[in-house]
């Protein structure tokens, strides 16, 4: 399976934040998506998830094997993780699981509620509590686990290791890792040494097209002025 | 000193300009239609931005008269009327009419002054250019506040002088030309010099500075009840007599004096300390875009969903659970209040019918007509006669033709639109960002859910009206036709259902709120406005309810299909966060 944008446009009045963009993303792989801040991240997430109209372009699925055998995108094959979390705050963490779950009843759960939370690694005290009072952490892991039970075709994760604290974003990242076979990932970040930590490819945001990074050049000590030197604006100081 | 002070007023004023001239572009570019349509480029206009500035120092200058003429303009008129009447008709003796003039004008201008708006200073507010100047560009708090209170002090005196020419035309003393402009400026201290005072108390026990407003409504309230007593008091021709209104001059002047001393003495970090725990105070009032989401936060832990409630019906049941008080408190205030209008007129009645006809008829009264109203008859007065009154044959009118009226009780009593906030701000917002909750049929589930909920909390404000026009048409005769009761009650339901559904799919289809639940999106607002107008021209509809309710019938389930209808086909891609 690959997931396929086709000459993606999106503007915000005369600005065209998103150019003409085209890629192939394969199935399995963990995408670092790095651009600079500003650089449309954000936007390009929201224009696949259809939370914003775009412009032009188009998105599906193709089969890796058939080229010609392509499926559209539905919302259910789409898990959105975004940086700041948002839950319904009025219920607790347990009630919150349990609705999800009832809901989806084409997913047979192989975990109890309990069990799941202790695979997120969440506090046994924070359980039976309203998640507004939830840390911006375990939110975030509230928000992945939920996704990581819906299994959706395509994760787009956006900078979810943001002012995470580094016990917490380590575990995020063993579950991002853990969970990215039969499914694309695409995980955006501003911070280059996450990118390279834990994506199998990187794909460069900038000046509104999609530019991917040779991989074979990860672990060259060049290939951070590489970047670097490819998100720089013409009219940055050198 | 003067070109330091010229330097900051320089600076402040330049600021509001931007602000201004920003805040109105940015404004226009939010505008609906025409937003599109404004290039960035008018953030650089330098043209505009001058004529901006132009307009912002009319404005300055309209303000500089305004207040004065409304405020010692009418203190100079009242004080020119009542010293010619106070002359014409001898209450006074050996006093000459311009003195009276001076006098009234002078005792009307302190009760203004301590109790109004005078004494009130606003200096301390941390305005948006204050916040920028001080906690951005580190300029010293205390200079800017003295420059902006000088800034204004001359503007006050500038504005009273001019206003006193005309007192003085109309006959006014030069003294209260010149010293009411004086006296103004410290008036005008003594509140600094209390304000500061306060401030330096609070300051030493470690307390917040805020701003209490407490005072000020106070005083407000001081006036509302002197009124009356001043009426009086001028009416009678009384008067205080000059010697004593120089005492009360003179300490007032002292007062001011002190005012004065102490604003002086207060030091920069006073200052600062006072406009940091003050920021945000008049931005949140001119623009009204302030966290609004804090009254939706108020979330109550208690409790959790009993029985077999699952999936949507079980969220639904928590959300409103948890958010009883938000969501209900307003229709269950209302049916409280329609109860005892209700109970008041009822009670008043049979009171009025005791009194005059005696207690075992009263209760003869009552037990017979609790029968009749059960058995579907009209109010008897079989036992003694009660006075015809032609109030009743217009009551009944309404209660029977124009049932179309309820809309406009039920739309104040009914909470749809806060409860539309409140489910995005509290659930759907955080839950949009998955994507089970944007498929259609689930949409839709969640849709029908809500709408069965919001007619369930507008049941007590639609069986309480029903109700009350069932009382009109009781006392005014009974019913006209078997049913006509239940038939009011059912037209009060319906009204209900068209108002909920309204809400609840104007939300779904337009998605208004941003995260602050401030509703936004000009198709959202245009729509309200037609449906508002349209039910405004609806409510003056003559209609008897026997007719009414079958057509309001067909009409309610053919409008809740169609929003249904248009909730399942357009949601999917309209119910989502403003980007």
């Amino acid at each position: 399976m690959e997931f396929v944008i086709s000459h993606l446009v999106k503007s915000y009045g005369s600005k065209q934040v998103l150019k003409d963009v085209d890629f192939v993303f394969e199935e399995g792989k963990i995408y670092g998506l790095l651009g600079r801040n500003g650089s449309g991240k954000t936007t390009f997430f929201n224009c696949v998830n259809g939370d914003i109209n775009y412009n032009s372009g188009s998105f599906y699925f193709r089969d890796d094997k058939d080229p010609e055998v392509k499926t559209e995108l539905q919302p259910q094959d789409i898990g959105y993780l975004v940086s700041t979390p948002t839950v319904p705050e009025f219920m607790t963490g347990r009630e919150f699981l349990k609705f999800f779950l009832e809901v989806h009843e084409d997913i047979k759960p192989d975990k109890t509620i309990d069990e799941y939370f202790d695979y997120m690694v969440v506090p046994e005290d924070d359980r039976d509590r309203l998640l507004k009072d939830y840390s911006h952490g375990t939110k975030n892991k509230m928000q992945m686990l939920l996704n990581i039970i819906a299994s959706p075709k395509l994760m787009l994760l956006d900078e979810p290791l943001t002012s995470l604290d580094v016990i917490i974003a380590e575990e995020m990242k063993n579950v991002i890792r853990s969970q990215k076979q039969g499914k694309i990932t695409i995980f955006s970040t501003h911070l280059l040494d996450v990118a390279v930590d834990l994506c199998d490819e990187i794909v460069l945001l900038h000046n509104g097209r999609l530019e991917p990074i040779d991989k074979n050049d990860l672990g060259d000590a060049a290939f951070k002025d590489k970047i670097i030197n490819a998100l720089r604006d013409a009219d940055d100081g050198q | 000193m003067v070109s330091e002070y010229k330097n900051i007023l320089f600076k402040v004023i330049h600021l509001r300009s931007i602000i201004g001239y920003n805040s109105l572009v940015f404004a226009l570019k939010k505008t609906p239609l025409i937003g599109d349509l404004i290039p960035d480029k008018l953030y650089s206009t330098t043209f505009l931005k001058v004529i901006y500035w132009i307009f912002h120092v009319i404005v300055e200058v309209f303000k500089l008269f305004i207040g004065k003429i409304f405020g010692l303009g009418l203190i100079y008129l009242a004080a020119f009327l009542l010293s010619d009447q106070y002359i014409e008709h001898e209450m006074v003796h050996g006093v000459s009419r311009s003195t009276m003039y001076g006098n009234l004008g002078l005792f009307f201008f302190l009760i203004y002054a301590f109790c109004g708006i005078l004494i009130r200073v606003p200096y301390f507010n941390c305005t948006t250019e204050k916040e920028y100047l001080v906690f951005m560009l580190r300029m010293d708090a205390k200079k800017l506040n003295e420059t902006l209170i000088y800034y204004d002090l001359a503007k006050l005196f500038i504005g009273y002088v001019m206003t006193g020419v005309f007192a003085v035309i109309t006959g006014a003393p030069f003294w209260l030309w010149l010293g009411i402009p004086v006296l103004a400026i410290l008036v005008k201290f003594i509140g600094i010099g209390l304000q500061l005072l306060s401030f330096k108390i609070k300051d030493k026990h470690h307390k917040s500075l805020r701003i209490n407003v407490v005072a000020y409504l106070i005083r407000l309230a001081l006036v509302l009840l002197a009124g009356p007593f001043l009426i009086v008091f001028v009416a009678n021709g009384y008067y205080i007599p000059m010697p004593q209104m120089a005492v009360i001059t003179g300490l007032t002047v002292l007062a001011g004096i002190w005012g004065f001393t102490e604003f002086r003495r207060s030091g920069s970090y006073l200052h600062r300390r006072v406009l940091h725990d003050n920021i945000g105070k008049e931005e949140v009032k001119s623009t009204s875009q302030y966290d609004n989401t804090k009254s939706f936060k108020k979330i109550k832990a208690k409790g959790t969903v009993k029985g077999d409630k699952k999936g949507f019906e079980y969220l639904n049941a928590l959300f409103v659970k948890r958010h009883w008080t938000m969501l209900c408190m307003k229709p269950v205030i209302f049916t409280v209040i329609v109860a005892a209008v209700m109970i008041f007129f009822t009670a008043e009645f049979i009171y009025g019918y005791y009194s005059r006809f005696g207690s075992d008829n009263c209760w003869n009264m009552v037990i017979s007509n609790i029968i009749n109203f059960f058995t579907f008859r009209g109010f008897s007065d079989a036992l003694l006669p009660v006075d015809y009154d032609p109030a009743f044959e217009f009551f009944r009118y309404v209660a029977q033709s124009h049932l179309l009226g309820l809309l406009i009780p039920l739309s104040i009593a009914d909470n749809s639109f806060k409860n539309t906030q409140a489910m995005f701000i509290n659930c759907d917002n955080s839950l949009m960002t998955f994507s089970f909750f944007k498929q259609r049929d689930k949409i839709i589930k969640l849709f029908d859910i809500r709408l069965k909920q919001l007619i369930k909390i507008n049941l007590g404000p639609v069986i309480s009206l029903g109700l009350f026009a069932d009382l009109i048409l009781f006392v005014t005769g009974g019913q006209s036709y078997p049913g006509e009761y239940l038939v009011t009650i059912i037209i009060a339901f319906l009204l209900s259902v068209m108002t909920s559904v309204t809400w609840l799919a104007l939300y779904y289809l337009f998605q208004p709120f941003t995260t602050s639940v401030i509703a936004k999106g000009g198709a959202y607002r245009i729509t309200s406005i037609i449906i508002y107008s349209a039910a405004a021209i609806i409510v003056w509809v003559p209609m008897v309810s026997y007719i009414l309710a079958p057509v309001l019938l067909v009409i309610t389930a053919g409008y809740v299909f169609f929003m249904r209808n248009r909730v399942y086909k357009l949601a999917p891609k309209t119910w989502k966060i403003k980007a």
